[in-house]
């Protein structure tokens, strides 16, 4: 059992910390960085609540030991917020009520971020099979379709 | 639910990972399967060995001989888009997009798939239908395992304790027909079976046939009898019912929560019915 | 403006959406402590030793608390409803364990991590006893015992029965008797449930962080349990990630009460999913034995009815299931007599409870695939059948022969549209002629009522006596002294948009706009008004909360313009409150913005009216007038309002796999008055997709020694976006006339018919194999089977 020096990246912040071996980076991000934007669900990775941006591509955070990140670049939640408003997948989001309780938000929207990066106008279907990795126990995921539909319209026309 | 106290090594290089392993250990590559078991108690190594830092590990490239060399810590999305993997061995890629979801694709590799070895998984199936071969390091230097002997038992492969699965060969399969079919309660989900079928055919005859079987036994499954109906077979179309119907002969799966043995082993044979037509159809005529 | 009935976006949506929501866990309170628990690996045991002065030693464990302490430290749990004679109920096990996972030691450390390795320290030893995990079996003479001092495992056993049974069956020309089963679910919220406990010593005081949906009956459960006064006592609930009637187990808070008091740090004690999966709560999986006698013209004159609810090992809410299938039991149909005989039944699983539906899925599932195998029988389209049994609009306020009142709706018009949004004629010729291509497809109807607000006077049923009533909310609304406006109300959300609704409410009370209403985040018993009765249960909130938000609010609305027409020295009558202030009709410019008149009530208190007291505040605590106490006949309103809905899906089965595919689900529903479409229709969304997920994926599945199979997130199947189709929504609107904005409950929605409309789209489609559905999940293996075992290929 050891403890282990990490050096990385969250939301363009540089982050040093020396955390026990077996710390999730969920956990880091929740409780040694107050990130609580991330949440967790299911701990075997499964119910995606906790899905972040590692090096760009979506990851399980419950997944992962923050001591393995060594000159990671994590983006959570809180920095697929900009600075000045909600982005076009938050709005969105809340516009067509794509949230009941939010608990699986915020790996929705990594999830979505990262799906929208690729394809800039996913169809219904491939917006189904891009989510089917984050359980929501609120909304049916209707709503969820619709705003990663309305979403990438707009950013589409920006 | 957290996992029990271990060591960290993260190794920089093969040697120092090798160095690193002793029969208390368990390698760290994507995680994917190995951390919901640490997270539940479910193995409890000493010491956890990340070699996700070590360099030449990853990749697809292009042999020679018309094959493909897979690193093993080649992610499963990267099989997903890589060219080489579509130009000269597509069925990896249909394989690999039943792989969980986004995320975990991201993360976890050929390399730890096939050294997790769950009869369920779809890489295992595919690269021995392949007729792949495992590269090994071990202390000694590198070894290699044909599949076909590498998977041993339940969850059980031919690596030893302090050896490392470094990647797999894959023989020329550019002239040959493939086909891949599983059946899962949610997609993304395991398998509850599945057949990955490679075949080869001249001048109106099946010349080879690889059929495996994916949640059909303890490990990936040749189905024996069903590539004996193929091979030296006149292309029609009744080989596909006609291989389907021997594979009870081969199949020995588990009756699990999921489903009964009974059932699985008809799924194989409507999925051997099914991938047989599709590789067939894929065959150059 | 009016924003009730508006589509406004939510208010809370702003915070969940950037990840600036507070969940339990997010909460760090000083110095705390994590705990964790050790859960009994066997079904039903004695403990026959137990040892914890190891994991005490474990550097970085603060406390460590077992049965023997809890008992010694604590009071038995109080049940929601009454055994027959006292079981005691502690937060831990005592001398015996009654299924697995059962806690039976709790350890408060510097982490979790380290709390669990404490736990792997603890040495116990078990004595292992028999297990029962059939209800029918636990029921039998003989069956293992989990209360050998109670002399049964059954806690409820009764016969209710309304109207004429016998004669009704007499006259029949024909009796339908069928078999049902329901498996184990649950709505597994994705947060899970759990709490922080703080001790002031001081103060001889407790302070409670918790997502416990119930703080009402919570509160007095810790009350007791701890004997403290109630107003020692505080408890919090931050935003709440789901609840569906599972987010309780007051067991919980105990444990941390006690380890913080041990301690001396606060205790904070969430639980992991396998803990959530196995321990917290299942609906009640059972058998329904259903027999209606009926005409040959389809006219249903009467349902007998035997039901045996598995309860698992539930001490604190059993035998709800069975009241409200009872008080729901002829669903929408004009059926003069009923029977019920009801069984609660312990077994040695896991602990029953009110997940969403509160048997009403099942109630539904046996009524609604009865009406659908008479139709067969019968010849007629399973939809005319209904339309020949549905109480009508012309009938309401309609009383069933249990005592539930339907107060509107219009049953056969709701129907109708369905069937017209759904192409039912269309869908018929569609599925004609891919059965003429050997393709199996089939349309499935079901149709529902949905009651809201419970009335617990209900419940002297089951105990011959009342000791709560009624049901009932309490809010606050105040205009603070710079003039905004703040309110609170004793209901906590977990999802339901309560926030932006009660604003809306407010807001076209006070002449706002929900921008301008500050809803306090969920419910603090220091400053949130509360009752016994307070909390997210039954469907409540559209049927009383809104009356005591109303009345709130109308309070500080009168307040407001009697002191704006003191001064401006005009009568009440000819005041309006419009665009945040109060203004004379008609009269532009002679107005008091609401700030100003703040100023008054708070600062410039000369100002008031004479005997007007200072301050712009207001409490209101509302009760739903329609619930009554039993009646004669032992009928009961046990719940108040009712909407109703029906569903229309289309499936296809492959008959080589088994596998059915959702191609197509319309529901169409009436909840009265909409306070909000956009919530309205989400609630829609999500309650139909839980009845899909029972109807197709879920099922907690136990072997014959009592131990849970599908005890992970990868067992227990939930449905994901590829799992259910587009629910397309349709509404027609029949207010209630009884509650204070016509509007009804909505929350349970789809989870109660959709299984139903599932289970006879599938056996639609397996016509012509003789094929019935009496059970969920519809797995692809059981098609399978239900079509023969077909070793075909092709």
């Amino acid at each position: 059992m050891n403890d282990v020096l990490v050096r990385l990246t969250v939301n363009g912040r540089a982050v040093e910390r020396t955390v026990p071996a077996r710390r999730s980076l969920a956990d880091l991000l929740r409780e040694d960085l107050r990130l609580t934007g991330t949440h967790v669900g299911c701990e075997h990775g499964v119910c995606g609540a906790c899905t972040v941006l590692v090096d760009g591509r979506t990851a399980r955070s419950c997944l992962l030991f923050a001591g393995q990140l060594d000159g990671a670049q994590i983006t959570t939640v809180e920095g697929l917020t900009p600075a000045d408003g909600p982005s076009a997948l938050q709005a969105a989001f809340r516009e067509c009520h794509a949230l009941q309780c939010g608990f699986c938000t915020a790996g929705l929207l990594a999830t979505a971020h990262e799906l929208l990066a690729e394809t800039a106008a996913p169809t219904r279907e491939e917006i189904r099979e891009a989510i089917a990795g984050n359980l929501c126990m609120c909304t049916g995921y209707v709503n969820i379709v619709r705003a990663i539909e309305l979403a990438a319209g707009r950013m589409r026309r920006p | 639910m957290k996992p029990a106290p271990f060591e960290y090594v993260r190794a920089r290089t093969l040697d120092e990972a090798l160095a690193a392993l002793d029969a208390d250990s368990k390698i760290l590559a994507g995680g994917q399967s190995l951390v919901p078991m640490l997270n539940m108690r479910l193995v409890r190594p000493a010491r956890l060995v990340d070699i996700n830092a070590v360099p030449g590990l990853e990749g697809v490239r292009a042999r020679p001989d018309g094959g493909l060399d897979v690193g093993a810590l080649t992610r499963h999305s990267d099989l997903l888009t890589a060219p080489l993997v579509k130009e000269r061995a597509p069925l990896l890629a249909a394989a690999a997009a039943h792989v969980g979801h986004r995320a975990i694709r991201n993360r976890g590799t050929v390399g730890g798939s096939l050294a997790h070895a769950d009869p369920a998984a779809e890489l295992p199936a595919a690269l021995l239908a392949l007729d792949a071969t495992a590269v090994i390091a071990a202390p000694g230097g590198r070894r290699r395992v044909p599949l076909v002997g590498f998977f041993v038992g339940l969850l059980t492969t031919a690596l030893a304790p302090d050896e490392i699965l470094v990647g797999v060969e894959i023989p020329d399969a550019r002239r040959a027909a493939w086909g891949f079919r599983e059946i899962a309660r949610r997609a993304g989900d395991f398998a509850i079976a599945g057949v990955a079928a490679v075949v080869r055919g001249d001048d109106g005859r099946c010349t080879d046939a690889r059929l495996v079987a994916i949640g059909a036994g303890d490990r990936p499954l040749r189905l024996g009898a069903a590539e004996a109906a193929l091979v030296g077979a006149e292309l029609s179309s009744a080989l596909p019912a006609r291989a389907a119907a021997t594979t009870g002969e081969d199949c020995r799966p588990p009756d699990d929560v999921h489903a009964s043995a009974e059932y699985r082993t008809h799924l194989v044979s409507v999925l051997t019915e099914q991938v047989v037509r599709e590789a067939l159809g894929r065959l150059a005529p | 403006m009016t924003w009730v009935g508006a589509p406004v976006p939510r208010k809370e949506d702003v915070r969940l959406t950037t990840g600036r929501g507070l969940y339990l866990d997010d909460v760090a309170r000083p110095g705390a402590l994590h705990a964790a628990m050790l859960r009994s690996p066997h079904a039903h045991a004695r403990i026959v030793a137990l040892e914890t002065a190891e994991a005490a030693r474990l550097p970085g464990v603060h406390a460590v608390l077992t049965g023997a302490d809890a008992v010694a430290a604590s009071r038995p749990i109080r049940p929601l409803i009454p055994t027959p004679v006292p079981l005691p109920d502690w937060c831990l096990a005592v001398d015996r364990v009654r299924f697995a996972g059962e806690p039976v030691a709790a350890v408060a450390a510097v982490d979790r991590a380290t709390a669990e390795d404490a736990l792997e320290r603890i040495r116990v030893e078990y004595e292992p006893l028999p297990a029962v995990v059939d209800p029918e079996a636990a029921l039998a003479p003989g069956s293992p015992l989990l209360y050998p001092e109670l002399g049964t495992n059954v806690l409820w056993h009764d016969i209710l029965a309304y109207g004429d049974v016998a004669g009704a069956f007499a006259r029949a020309d024909g009796v339908l008797r069928e078999r049902f089963e329901i498996q184990r679910y649950a709505s597994t919220p994705l947060e899970t449930f759990g709490a922080i406990a703080e001790y002031d010593t001081g103060l001889d005081a407790y302070t409670f962080w918790t997502n416990d949906q119930r703080p009402g009956l919570t509160l007095a459960i810790l009350a007791e349990s701890l004997a403290v006064p109630q107003s020692q006592l505080r408890l919090i609930t931050p935003d709440i990630g789901g609840a569906f009637g599972n987010k309780r187990r007051p067991a919980y808070l105990l444990v941390c009460a006690l380890l913080a008091r041990r301690s001396g740090c606060p205790v904070k004690y969430l639980e992991d999913r396998l803990e959530n999966l196995g321990a917290l709560m299942h609906a009640c999986n059972g058998v329904m034995d259903v027999e209606l006698a009926y005409r040959t013209d389809g006219t249903v004159l009467a349902l007998r009815v035997r039901d045996v609810a598995d309860e698992g090992k539930n001490l604190v809410s059993p035998m709800q299931h069975n009241l409200i299938k009872l008080g729901n039991i002829v669903n929408g149909y004009r059926i003069g007599a009923v029977s019920y005989e009801a069984y609660s039944v312990l077994t040695t699983k896991c602990p029953s409870g009110a997940n969403r539906g509160i048997g009403k899925p099942f109630m539904c599932f046996a009524v609604e695939r009865a009406m659908a195998l008479l139709a067969r029988r019968l010849q007629l389209d399973p939809a005319e059948l209904r339309l020949r049994n549905y109480v009508r609009a012309d009938e309401m306020p309609y009383t069933t022969p249990p005592g539930a009142q339907y107060d509107s709706g219009d049953y056969p018009a709701t129907l109708r549209r369905a069937l017209e949004r759904f192409d039912y004629r269309g869908a018929r010729e569609t599925q004609a002629r891919a059965r003429a291509e050997g393709r199996l497809l089939g349309i499935g109807i079901a149709t529902s009522v949905e009651p809201a607000g419970t009335n617990l006077a209900s419940y002297e049923l089951i105990t011959g006596r009342r000791a709560a009533s009624g049901s009932a909310e309490a809010a606050m609304v105040r205009v603070e002294p710079d003039g905004g406006v703040r309110a609170a109300l004793g209901d906590p959300a977990s999802g339901q948009g309560y926030e932006t609704v009660v604003a809306q409410i407010v807001a076209d009370e006070l002449g706002l706009t929900p921008a301008d209403v500050h809803v306090e985040r969920g419910f603090d018993s220091s400053t949130t008004p509360w009752l016994y009765l307070s909390g997210n249960y039954s469907n409540k909130f559209s049927v009383t909360d809104v009356g005591a938000v109303l009345g709130a609010a109308r309070a500080v609305r009168d307040k407001l313009l009697r002191i704006a027409a003191h001064r401006l020295e005009v009568a009440v009558e000819d005041l309006e409150l419009a665009d945040a202030e109060a203004r004379v009709r008609g009269a532009p410019g002679r107005g008091l913005p609401i700030r100003e008149l703040a100023r008054t009530a708070y600062a410039d208190v000369l100002g008031l009216p004479p005997g007007e007291p200072p301050g712009l505040e207001a409490r209101h605590a509302h009760q739903n007038p329609l619930a009554k106490p039993v009646g004669a006949g032992r009928t009961v309103r046990s719940q108040l309002v009712f909407s109703n809905a029906a569903h229309c899906c289309l499936v296809e089965v492959d008959r080589r796999t088994g596998q059915v595919r959702l191609l197509k689900h319309v529901v169409v529903h009436d909840c009265g008055r909409e306070l909000n479409p956009l919530i309205v229709e989400g609630m829609v969304h999500g309650s139909t997709v839980h009845g899909i997920g029972a109807a197709l994926l879920e099922e907690f599945r136990y072997d014959a020694t009592g131990q849970l199979l599908t005890a992970t997130f990868m067992d227990y199947l939930k449905p994901t976006a590829l799992d259910v189709p587009d629910i397309e929504v349709d509404r027609l609107e029949h207010p209630s006339p009884f509650t204070p904005l016509g509007a009804k409950g909505v929350g349970e929605g789809g989870s109660i018919p959709a299984p139903a409309a599932v289970a006879n789209a599938v056996e639609d489609a397996l016509a012509a194999h003789g094929v019935t559905v009496r059970s969920l999940p519809i797995t692809p293996e059981r098609v399978w089977r239900w079509l023969g075992a077909p070793k075909e290929a092709r």
